[in-house]
């Protein structure tokens, strides 16, 4: 009756967490910046006899544009051949299943909607049923609006025409990272967190990294900084390219809504967007958006009334019962896009160094096969790749209760008791889950958030906040005032020294 | 719920308080006026218990003025649990006879760690 | 806290605030053998815990009590009439079999899942905060932006304050009551910022609340921005016209780490849903007959789930109501079906119970949509109370006694709240 999901010992061995307070060291490889695609690359090199190490600049890794990504497996129909990113994306949707086996990250290939909103369309949608034929994209079909409304009865009844790409995929994004990075530790990848690179030099067996936690010497540095890959590569004085941040807004729409639509609905794309979408996530709710804006500021995670405006106008006219009162939340990211608009993947002018740039949508779905891309570049550059005779592809996941049968569930409150108390009763996440995630690396609140789902219901954390802060608090003997929300300056509470108020101005 | 009072006055003399529904009004109304007083409810740090905070309010009132010098002597108490709801923790605040804080929630002492609130 | 759990009930109540306590002890003065209350926090008593402000039992009690000895208070009387009390615990459904008993499904760390077999539900979920996604306040994500209700508890229980520098928006008796708990603390409270021209909390918290300790009240203002990366650094307020939309060009930033949210409460209906109970979409809770039955036979509600109160003694009176006759119901004492239907008119926004009978003395519940003085509540063509103003931050009650219905004829009866037809609107008159 239990599932292979369900295998999970609640008293398996201490996975690996992140190194806190030791030095730096010699690695053959350093990946500087744990997005998705650092995590992924992790994970590959973790198959080899290599010393890797990962440095992120945040609390935990996925906590830059991964977190904030629309989190779609594209089918692969959309990046011309002839670019950089096109081919990735082809390969990278194909090797998603077998990730899914060994990681057990929430993916599903729900299929994608690219709707024509008038007859004048029609012609870029078969063109884009060609391109994607002619890249190997399987299952592309032309619906008409009987069978659009057939499918998806929600939708508006002015689309004449849709394309279907069955192979499309809805996934968490931040649980593929987190898998990826667990299981890449696992398997001997070593992880520095809150450790920004602040410069880079050349040396004779390669280059030195500084961070805060000292120098990291290294024969390869793979430069996966997302945003800030630019900065990054001006370390080493080179200039060849910049990173233009482009911003996208999304909303997150009541659970009610479930079911509204079964497949991804994209307009038909522009030059700078796929356009603003209804997505329906892996977890089951809609979500609307992104927004494409332009922004010179690395932190602008800022919604903004102009992106609500824009997204539910847009929305309304794929899916008319959608409207702005639905919204549970919003957030915003940034899509590390560059001045090429393509991708910026190889090797420069200085030695050991190598670009993993650039890295918008299709990034996500890229990513796997960006790994594959830098181990051959790797190996080009002179790097010896041995396998590992004990690589462990497989890591566990941690069960999502909310998500198991009443037998199931039954099952392992039996094996753990902690499956019988509810941490956050918005999406029945439950204590023994809580602890899994800090097991599994989680260290803030978002930390447990992005793992659970504890803190992302209707009542947006306003009951299990304290109590995911207790877990934290006792897991990794921390006093409660220190949990974070996100690591950094981003404190939740203060104690209550001993309280002596001042006497404030104005009291009569 | 309340209702709008009016208070009719020279000086300190009142003339006339209008517009209540019950004499708890009234005398609201005559209080607020001559010396107003204000009831309290705070919490002081508590050990040995599932939660860190004790809940407590002072029994009587005390004066408008006086409220934080009266919240500095409470929160400078310190209590162990076991505790009972209605127990005196501090007699007389601000040398007020009969002024007293009190408990206002049992608190069983809590044997471990574990015992503490997961919540 | 922990009881025993047992295989069959007489009534469940699925709550053990002051609803579910009152529902509890209604039920067994009915003379309901065997009650259960089912709490998920590891003490009962539900958010009277963290109120620890007085201003609680007035009515029920005749003397004024903060919110954790009048759990503690009630919690007596229930465990003295032998309720059995179950906390710690989650329900994570309820069936319905053919015969019309309920199936309860309660998970535990201790017990693991249990069913329990009941005759009546009462459903005492309460309810929960709006967020701010619910106002859409456009801006960053930083931390310091959180529920009043959420900062209570860190404060009252856990001993934490939730920043030093406080901006409130919403001016609802959380927000109020929150403000004061934290200039105590030695916080500074920069301001509470309402949208609406008037108050949404009672006149005694503006006063004892805000007045008292200086802090100023801004209506007709509202939070437009949220700047900060990390932590909170300072919001935008803009006044707003009469139509509530913000006028960005007077806008001003106010420095603060903290935003703390009293913008309204909203009933926890989700169990209700999967039962498929009909909701009312004024009120976000069910629809009841006058013994506070929801469209499922033998499942009651009371309290906030039912529709959000103002004051407990209230929510006692309306729960011991619920369970007395849900009592009654698991007795197989028949009540003759509610044959009158309320219907809010003019200016009301909801009343409750949404059913009603010529059997017995009711008591409506209702709001009004908005602020009017002098006025007068017209109960169809029966009944005509003066009243000298109504606000939608207070609920409105009224008594209706059954000879006055038993004139009635029709099958709806509207409530409707008019101006006062004094002098002042009949100027010309």
């Amino acid at each position: 009756m239990p599932n292979s999901k369900m295998k999970t010992n609640p008293k398996t061995k201490t996975r690996p967490q992140p190194a806190v307070g030791q030095p730096g060291g010699r690695f053959d490889v350093a990946i500087i910046g744990g997005g998705v695609v650092g995590c992924a690359i992790a994970r590959a090199l973790s198959r080899f006899r290599l010393k890797t190490v990962l440095l992120e600049r945040n609390e935990e890794v996925a906590f830059g544009a991964t977190k904030t990504n629309s989190g779609i497996v594209h089918a692969g129909h959309n990046a011309p051949a002839n670019t950089v990113k096109g081919p990735l994306e082809v390969r990278g949707n194909k090797l998603f299943d077998e990730l899914h086996k060994d990681l057990h990250f929430g993916f599903r290939r729900c299929g994608e909607l690219v709707v024509a909103m008038e007859e004048a369309q029609i012609p870029d949608l078969e063109k884009l049923k060609r391109q994607g034929e002619e890249k190997g994209v399987a299952g592309l079909e032309m619906w008409a609006p009987e069978r659009i409304q057939r499918e998806e009865p929600n939708l508006s009844t002015k689309i004449v025409m849709a394309l279907l790409a069955p192979t499309a995929g809805v996934i968490n994004p931040y649980e593929f990272a987190f898998a990826l990075i667990e299981n890449a530790m696992a398997n001997g990848v070593e992880l520095r967190v809150n450790c920004p690179v602040a410069g880079i030099e050349q040396a004779a067996q390669g280059l030195r990294l500084k961070t805060p936690q000292g120098v990291f010497e290294t024969r390869f540095a793979l430069n996966c900084a997302g945003v800030f890959a630019d900065e990054i590569a001006h370390m080493l004085g080179m200039k060849d390219f910049r990173i233009i941040p482009r911003k996208g807004e999304e909303y997150m729409l009541d659970k009610r809504l479930q079911g509204l639509v079964r497949r991804l609905i994209f307009p038909l794309p522009t030059k700078t967007s796929k356009g603003i979408l209804v997505i329906p996530t892996f977890d089951g709710t809609i979500m609307v958006g992104p927004t494409a804006e332009t922004t010179e500021d690395r932190y602008d995670w800022d919604t903004t009334p102009f992106g609500a405006e824009k997204v539910f106008s847009f929305v309304r006219q794929l899916c008319p019962s959608i409207t702005e009162r639905d919204t549970i939340t919003e957030f915003a990211g940034l899509r590390p896009a560059s001045d090429t608009d393509d991708f910026i993947i190889g090797p420069t002018r200085v030695k050991g160094f190598i670009n993993v740039a650039g890295i918008q949508s299709p990034g996500l779905t890229a990513a796997p096969a960006i790994a594959e891309r830098v181990c051959d570049i790797l190996r080009d550059e002179g790097l010896s790749f041995e396998e590992k005779d004990d690589f462990e592809a497989h890591t566990p996941g941690t069960p999502h209760f909310a998500a198991l049968s009443p037998e199931e569930q039954e099952f392992l409150i039996k094996q753990d008791p902690r499956y019988g108390r509810v941490v956050c009763r918005c999406e029945l996440v439950t204590e023994a889950e809580v602890h899994g995630a800090v097991d599994h690396g989680a260290r803030t609140l978002d930390g447990i958030k992005f793992r659970t789902r504890a803190g992302m219901g209707r009542c947006q954390g306003g009951f299990c906040t304290t109590r995911c802060m207790d877990i934290l608090s006792k897991r990794l003997d921390k006093p409660f005032h220190e949990i974070t929300k996100r690591g950094g300056g981003s404190w939740i509470s203060v104690p209550m020294e001993a309280p002596v108020p001042a006497k404030p101005e104005g009291v009569r | 719920m309340g209702c709008p009072l009016q208070l009719v006055h020279e000086g300190n003399k009142i003339h006339e308080v209008s517009g209540y529904e019950c004499n708890r009004g009234a005398k609201y109304a005559q209080q607020e006026f001559t010396e107003p007083r204000r009831a309290m409810s705070t919490t002081v740090a508590i050990s040995g218990a599932r939660w860190e905070r004790l809940p407590v309010k002072v029994a009587g009132t005390v004066h408008k003025k006086k409220v934080l010098d009266a919240a500095r002597k409470i929160h400078a108490l310190r209590v162990e649990a076991p505790v009972k709801a209605g127990q005196v923790l501090l007699a007389d605040l601000m040398g007020e006879k009969g002024v007293n804080v009190i408990a206002c929630r049992t608190m069983a002492r809590v044997a471990s760690a574990q015992e503490k609130a997961s919540t | 806290m922990l009881g025993r759990l047992e295989k069959d009930y007489d009534v469940v109540v699925v709550g053990g605030g002051p609803a579910g306590m009152g529902a509890a002890l209604g039920a067994r003065e009915a003379g309901a053998e065997k009650v259960l209350i089912l709490d998920r926090e590891p003490d009962p008593g539900g958010i009277l815990l963290q109120c620890i402000h007085s201003g609680f039992g007035l009515h029920y009690f005749k003397e004024e009590l903060s919110g954790p000895e009048y759990a503690e208070r009630f919690l007596a009387k229930v465990v003295d009439r032998d309720v059995d009390v179950v906390a710690d615990c989650y329900v994570s459904g309820i069936a319905v079999d053919s015969d019309g008993s309920k199936r309860v499904r309660v998970m535990s760390a201790k017990d693991g899942v249990r069913t329990v077999q009941a005759r009546s539900v009462v459903l005492c979920m309460g309810c929960r905060e709006r967020t701010r996604g619910a106002i859409r306040i456009p801006g960053g994500r930083p931390s310091g932006v959180l529920t009043a209700g959420l900062a209570q508890k860190l404060v009252n229980m856990k001993g934490q304050l939730p920043g030093r520098r406080v901006v409130i928006l919403g001016s609802g008796d959380i927000g109020l009551i929150m403000a004061r708990r934290l200039r105590l603390e030695g916080c500074e409270v920069m301001g509470v910022y309402e949208i609406l021209p008037y108050t949404n909390g009672l006149t005694r918290n503006v006063v004892q609340c805000l007045d008292d300790f200086g802090v100023p009240l801004h209506l007709s203002t509202t939070v437009t921005y949220i700047h900060g990366r990390d932590r909170l650094e300072k919001v935008t307020v803009s006044p707003v016209d009469e139509r509530l939309r913000p006028d960005l060009k007077r806008s001003k930033d106010i420095p603060c780490d903290t935003l703390l949210l009293s913008i309204g409460l909203i009933p926890e209906n989700e169990l209700s849903q999967s039962l498929g109970i009909q909701l009312d979409a004024a009120t976000a809770g069910p629809q009841v007959s006058s013994t506070m039955e929801t469209s499922m036979p033998g499942v009651f509600a009371c309290g906030n789930v039912l529709h959000v109160h103002d004051l407990v003694d209230f929510v006692t009176n309306e729960s011991l109501l619920a369970g007395r006759f849900a009592g009654e119901k698991a007795q197989g004492i028949r009540r003759p079906a509610d044959n009158i239907r309320t219907v809010p008119g003019d200016n009301v926004g909801y009343v409750v119970p949404h059913r009603l009978s010529p059997e017995r003395e009711h008591t409506l519940y209702m709001r009004c949509k908005k602020a009017m003085k002098p006025c007068r509540i017209r109960v169809g063509n029966l009944l005509e109370k003066k009243l000298r103003f109504v606000v939608p931050a207070e609920m409105i009650m009224l008594k209706i006694k059954p000879d006055i219905l038993e004139k009635f004829q029709g099958d709806s009866l509207r409530v409707d709240i008019v101006p006062d037809g004094g002098k002042e609107s009949n100027g010309n008159g």
